[in-house]
C-alpha cells in the first residue's frame, strides 16, 4: 500500500511538467489558426513543437530544480532526463529535414537543392542561429553520451553541459521566434517565459548559490 | 530635394487624393487594402531616382523559352549579349506553364516533313506562313536535345536549366526590369529603355540589336497564368513604327465557374508536372466554339458540359474542317499519355494545348462547370506580334528582331494545330532571331542614345508617378475588363458591338491612359502594363472589324462564312504618320515588302 | 484571397523572383518575404513551387475589386 502511495506521489510530481511542456504548448497548437496543412506535414509539426518543449523540459528535470529533486530520486529524474535528451535530440535533429519533405513529393525544387538553400544561407539571422543552436545540440548530445570517456571531473563535464545548455536555448528559442513556421505571439511569449526561467535555475546553482550540499540520492 | 518641399508636394497630393479619391479609396479599403494605395501619394522619391546606362550588341528582352535560345544563339554567334526580363528567367511569361514540347523526330514520324508541314496549313486554313511551319519542324529536335542536355526535363521549374547554358556563357541578366520603351535613331534600332521595379533606377539599354521575346499577352483575365503579358513588346515596336500582326485570332480557352482565377486549381497539378515531348499530332482545336455554342443556346450551365456528347445540338458557329473534326466526344486518353503526361492529351496548358472539351470525368481539376475568357485578350500563340519581313524573324524596323509569341509568324495559323508547338516553335525562333541579329549586330557600328533622348524617355517612363492625382492602373484595367472581355465582343463577334466597344476604348486610350498614377514602382509596371492593354484592346477591335469573314478562331456572327476570295490575307497594323492605328492587308504566302512568294 | 500566408520564411527571396506578377517583396527589417500586392496574385503557385522550405499557403478564391465610377 505504502508503496504504491509512494508511487502515485511521484507520478504527482510530473505533473506541472506534462501540464507546462506537453499539454501547453498542444493546446497552443489548437487554438492557433495556422494555415490548412497535410496531416503528415502537421504531424511532423507536431513532433517537432513537442520535441522542442520537451528539451526545454529538461531544465526542470535536472539538479537544478530543486524541489522536485527534494520529492524525487535524482537517479530517476536521471532516467528522464537522459531519455527525453537521447529521443528528442534525436527529432530535433531530424527537422531541417522534414521541412524537406514537401520537397520529395513534387518535381519542383529537389531536396538536395533545398537543402543546400537553406544551410548556405548566412545572411540569414535566424539560420545561422538554427546552425549554431543545431551544432550545440550535437556537442551536448555527443558529450553526454561519451561524459566517461572524456576524463572529466564530473562537476567540470555538468559546468559544460549547463553552459553549453544555455547556448543551445538562446540560439534555439530565437532560432524558433524567427523562423519557425507556427512561431504566433503565444509560442513566443511560452519559449521565451519557459526558456528565461530555465536559464534563471541555472544561474540560481552555477552562479548566485552554488549548492554547498551535495545531494546524497544520486 | 529638400524635405520641406517634398512634404509640401504630399500634402497637397494627399488633399486632392482624399478629396476625390474617397470613393475609390473606400472600395479599395473594403477589399482590405490599405487606404494609402488609392492616393498618389510617391512613396519614392522621384527626382533623386538613379540611371544606369549599358552597351551591348544584342539585347534581348524576356527570359522564356525564346529568350533563352535568343541569348544563348546569339552570344554562340560571336555578339556580346545582355538578357533583360520583366519576370525571372524560366519563370515569367508563359513559359513556365508550358509542359509539352514538339519534337519532330524524322527517323520516328511516319510524315516527311513536307506533308507535316501540308497537313498544318490544311488545318490553318492556308493562315499559317510555312516557312515558319517548316522552320519550327526542322529544327525542333536539336533545339529539344539542347534543353535535354541542360536538364530541362528534369524539373517541373525551369530557372535552374535555363541558367545552366546562360551561366555558362556569362551572359548578363537583368531580372524584374520593366522595358517600357524601344529606341530608334536614323530609322534603326538603337536600344532600349526602362526601370528596375526593386531599385530606384531608370535602365538605358544602348544596342545594335534587339531581339523581342516578350511573349504575347492578354488582358490580365482571370484564370490564365497571363497577368504578366500585356503584349509589352508588341506596343512599344509598334510605338516606333514596327508593323503587328494577328490582332483579331482568339485563344478560347475557358476557365471553371468554381474560383475562376485560381489558374494552378484549373489545371489540375500540370503546373507541378516535368516537361516531356510530344510527337506529331496537328488538330484544329478552336476553343472558341464553346464561346459560340454558349452564345446561341444560352448558358453552359443548361446545356450541361459544353462538348460533352453532341456537337451538332448547336448549329453553325467556327467552322471545323472534316479532316480534323474530332472522332469520338470522350477524352482523348493520347498517345503520349503513357510517357507521363497529364491526360487531357494537350501538352501545354497556356501554350498552344487546348482544354478538354469532354466531361468523360474531366481531366484532373478541369471537371466542372466551364465559363469562357480565361485567357481572354490572347490570340493563337506565333499568330500575333511583329510582323516579320522573312524567315529570321526580322521585323521591319532594322535591327529589332522577335522570336516566339512576340514575333506574328503565323507558324501554326490562326488556329491551333500541332500539339507541343508553340513552345518549340518559341525554342526554334528564340534561336534563328539570335543568330540573325548576331550577324546583323557586326554590320553596324557603335550605337549610342543622345542624352536628350534619354530625357525624354525617363520623363514619358516616370511620369506615372509624377502625377498628382489620376487613376488607378487597377481601375482602367478592371474596366478595360469589363468592355473587352464579353463573350459577345471578343469571342461571337458583330459590327455595332464592336464599334461600340471601340468607342468606349477610345475614350480609355484619350482620357485615362495619359493619367495612369503610380505610387510605388510596382504601381508604375501596372500603369505601364494597362496602357499597352488599351492600345491593344484597339487593335484587337478594328483587326476583328475589318476582317468581315470566319476563319479559324476568328469568328464574326454577321459575316458567319469564310471568304476566300477577299480574306486570304494577314492583318498589319502600324501607327500612321498622324499616330493613328493604320491597317493593311498582306496575302498569305506572301512576305510583306515585295510580295515575294514565300516558300 | 489568392496567396494567403507565408509561414516559416528564410528570407531566400526566390518566391520574389519567380513571382511573375510582383505580388511579394523582401520586408527590409525582418529579411522575411511579405505578401505586398495580393491583389495582383493570379494563383498560379509558382512562389509556392520555388520555395525550398514550403513557407507559403495559397488558397484558390479571390475576390474582384468593387465597380466603382472611377478610382
Amino acid at each position: 500500500m505504502g508503496l504504491v502511495m509512494k508511487k502515485e506521489r511521484k507520478i504527482y510530481q510530473y505533473l506541472p511538467l506534462v501540464l507546462a511542456f506537453i499539454v501547453l504548448p498542444l493546446l497552443l497548437w489548437f487554438l492557433s489558426d495556422f494555415p490548412e496543412r497535410s496531416l503528415q506535414m502537421n504531424a511532423l509539426s507536431l513532433l517537432t513543437i513537442l520535441a522542442f518543449s520537451l528539451l526545454l523540459a529538461q531544465f526542470f528535470l535536472s539538479r537544478t530544480n530543486r524541489d522536485m529533486v527534494k520529492k524525487v530520486k535524482m537517479s530517476n529524474v536521471l532516467k528522464i532526463h537522459k531519455f527525453i535528451g537521447y529521443v528528442f535530440i534525436g527529432i530535433i535533429m531530424l527537422h531541417p529535414f522534414f521541412i524537406l519533405v514537401p520537397k520529395f513529393l513534387d518535381d519542383a525544387v529537389s531536396p538536395k537543392d533545398a537543402f543546400i538553400r537553406v544551410i548556405t544561407s548566412f545572411d540569414n539571422i535566424g539560420l545561422v542561429l538554427g546552425l549554431v543552436a543545431y551544432s550545440a545540440m550535437l556537442v551536448i548530445m555527443i558529450t553526454s553520451f561519451f561524459r566517461f570517456k572524456l576524463h572529466m571531473k564530473y562537476r567540470t563535464w555538468r559546468t559544460f553541459h549547463a553552459y553549453l545548455t544555455t547556448i543551445f536555448i538562446v540560439a534555439a528559442i530565437w532560432h524558433a521566434i524567427t523562423l519557425g513556421r507556427h512561431s504566433n505571439g503565444a509560442f513566443t511569449l511560452f519559449y521565451v517565459i519557459t526558456g528565461a526561467s530555465g536559464i534563471f535555475f541555472l544561474i540560481r546553482m552555477y552562479v548566485l548559490k552554488p549548492s554547498k550540499k551535495p545531494i546524497k540520492n544520486v | 530635394m529638400s524635405s520641406s518641399k517634398e512634404n509640401g508636394k504630399i500634402s497637397r497630393r494627399s488633399f486632392i487624393a482624399l478629396a476625390g479619391g474617397a470613393a475609390g479609396a473606400m472600395a479599395l479599403a473594403s477589399m482590405g487594402m490599405p487606404m494609402g494605395w488609392a492616393e498618389n501619394n510617391p512613396e519614392i522619391d522621384v527626382d533623386a531616382l538613379g540611371l544606369d546606362k549599358f552597351n551591348t550588341d544584342v539585347l534581348v528582352i524576356g527570359s522564356g523559352m525564346a529568350g533563352l535560345f535568343a541569348a544563348v544563339k546569339a552570344h554562340d554567334a560571336g555578339a556580346k549579349v545582355m538578357m533583360v526580363s520583366k519576370g525571372r528567367l524560366g519563370s515569367s511569361g508563359q513559359t513556365p506553364f508550358a509542359k509539352g514540347i514538339f519534337a519532330f523526330d524524322p527517323e520516328k514520324e511516319e510524315l516527311s516533313i513536307d506533308e507535316f508541314v501540308a497537313k498544318i496549313s490544311r488545318s490553318a486554313m492556308g493562315s499559317n506562313n510555312e516557312a515558319y511551319t517548316r522552320q519550327m519542324a526542322e529544327h525542333s529536335l536539336d533545339r529539344v536535345n539542347e534543353l535535354k542536355s541542360w536538364g530541362f526535363f528534369d524539373s517541373a521549374i525551369y530557372n535552374k536549366s535555363f541558367s545552366k547554358p546562360i551561366n555558362e556563357r556569362n551572359i548578363p541578366v537583368h531580372e524584374r526590369i520593366v522595358v517600357t520603351h524601344l529606341i530608334k535613331e536614323d530609322e534603326k534600332i538603337v536600344g532600349a529603355a526602362g526601370f528596375s521595379v526593386d531599385e530606384q533606377k531608370v535602365l538605358i539599354y544602348e544596342a545594335k540589336s534587339v531581339i523581342l521575346c516578350t511573349g504575347a499577352g492578354g488582358f490580365k483575365p482571370n484564370g490564365f497564368p497571363i497577368g504578366d503579358l500585356t503584349h509589352d513588346g508588341t506596343i512599344m515596336a509598334y510605338d516606333i513604327g514596327a508593323k503587328v500582326t494577328g490582332k483579331e485570332w482568339n485563344d478560347g480557352h475557358p476557365g471553371r465557374a468554381e474560383n475562376p482565377a485560381a489558374c494552378y486549381d484549373g489545371w489540375g497539378d500540370m503546373f507541378e508536372n516535368k516537361p516531356s515531348t510530344v510527337s506529331v499530332e496537328v488538330h484544329h482545336d478552336l476553343g472558341v466554339d464553346l464561346n459560340y455554342m454558349v452564345y446561341a443556346s444560352g448558358n453552359s450551365v443548361t446545356m450541361g458540359r459544353p462538348g460533352e456528347g453532341d456537337m451538332n445540338a448547336v448549329s453553325g458557329g467556327p467552322f471545323t474542317p472534316e479532316e480534323f473534326k474530332r472522332q469520338e466526344t470522350g477524352r482523348r486518353p493520347g498517345p503520349q499519355s503513357d510517357e507521363g503526361r497529364p491526360p487531357r492529351g494537350e501538352g501545354k496548358p497556356p501554350g498552344g494545348g487546348k482544354p478538354p472539351k469532354d466531361g468523360g470525368g474531366g481531366p484532373p481539376g478541369m471537371s466542372g462547370t466551364p465559363v469562357g475568357g480565361s485567357s481572354a485578350g490572347m490570340a493563337i500563340h506565333k499568330s500575333e506580334g511583329l510582323v516579320p519581313i522573312n524567315e529570321r524573324c526580322e521585323s521591319n524596323i532594322p535591327g529589332l528582331y522577335a522570336a516566339g509569341d512576340a514575333l506574328g509568324s503565323y507558324m501554326s495559323g490562326g488556329i491551333y494545330t500541332q500539339i507541343g508547338s508553340s513552345l518549340a516553335g518559341s525554342a526554334v525562333q528564340g534561336g534563328v532571331a539570335g543568330e540573325a541579329a548576331a550577324k546583323y549586330s557586326k554590320t553596324v557600328g557603335s550605337v549610342s542614345i543622345s542624352d536628350a533622348k534619354i530625357k525624354d524617355v525617363e520623363e514619358e517612363i516616370l511620369a506615372p508617378l509624377k502625377r498628382e492625382a489620376g487613376y488607378s492602373p487597377a481601375w482602367v484595367t478592371q474596366t478595360l475588363q469589363g468592355i473587352m472581355i464579353p463573350n459577345f465582343i471578343l469571342y461571337v463577334k458583330k459590327e455595332n458591338l464592336m464599334k461600340g466597344a471601340l468607342a468606349y476604348i477610345e475614350e480609355l486610350r484619350d482620357q485615362h491612359m495619359g493619367h495612369l498614377r503610380a505610387a510605388n514602382l510596382h504601381d508604375l509596371r501596372l500603369a505601364h502594363e494597362t496602357r499597352n492593354m488599351i492600345v491593344s484592346a484597339e487593335m484587337k477591335l478594328r483587326a476583328s472589324l475589318m476582317r468581315k469573314e470566319s476563319r479559324c478562331s476568328h469568328y464574326r456572327l454577321d459575316y458567319p462564312e469564310m471568304d476566300d476570295e477577299n480574306w486570304r490575307a494577314w492583318i498589319n497594323i502600324y501607327k500612321g504618320e498622324d499616330g493613328t492605328m493604320q491597317l493593311e492587308k498582306q496575302p498569305f504566302g506572301q512576305w510583306p515588302n515585295q510580295g515575294a512568294e514565300i516558300v | 484571397m489568392a496567396i494567403e500566408s507565408i509561414n516559416g520564411c528564410i528570407g531566400c527571396e526566390e518566391c520574389i523572383k519567380s513571382c511573375p506578377t510582383d505580388v511579394i517583396r523582401l520586408d527590409q527589417k525582418t529579411k522575411k518575404a511579405i505578401i505586398t500586392f495580393p491583389e495582383d496574385c493570379q494563383i498560379c503557385h509558382l512562389c509556392r513551387l520555388y520555395c525550398p522550405v514550403d513557407a507559403i499557403t495559397i488558397t484558390p478564391e479571390k475576390s474582384i475589386p468593387v465597380i466603382v465610377s472611377w478610382g
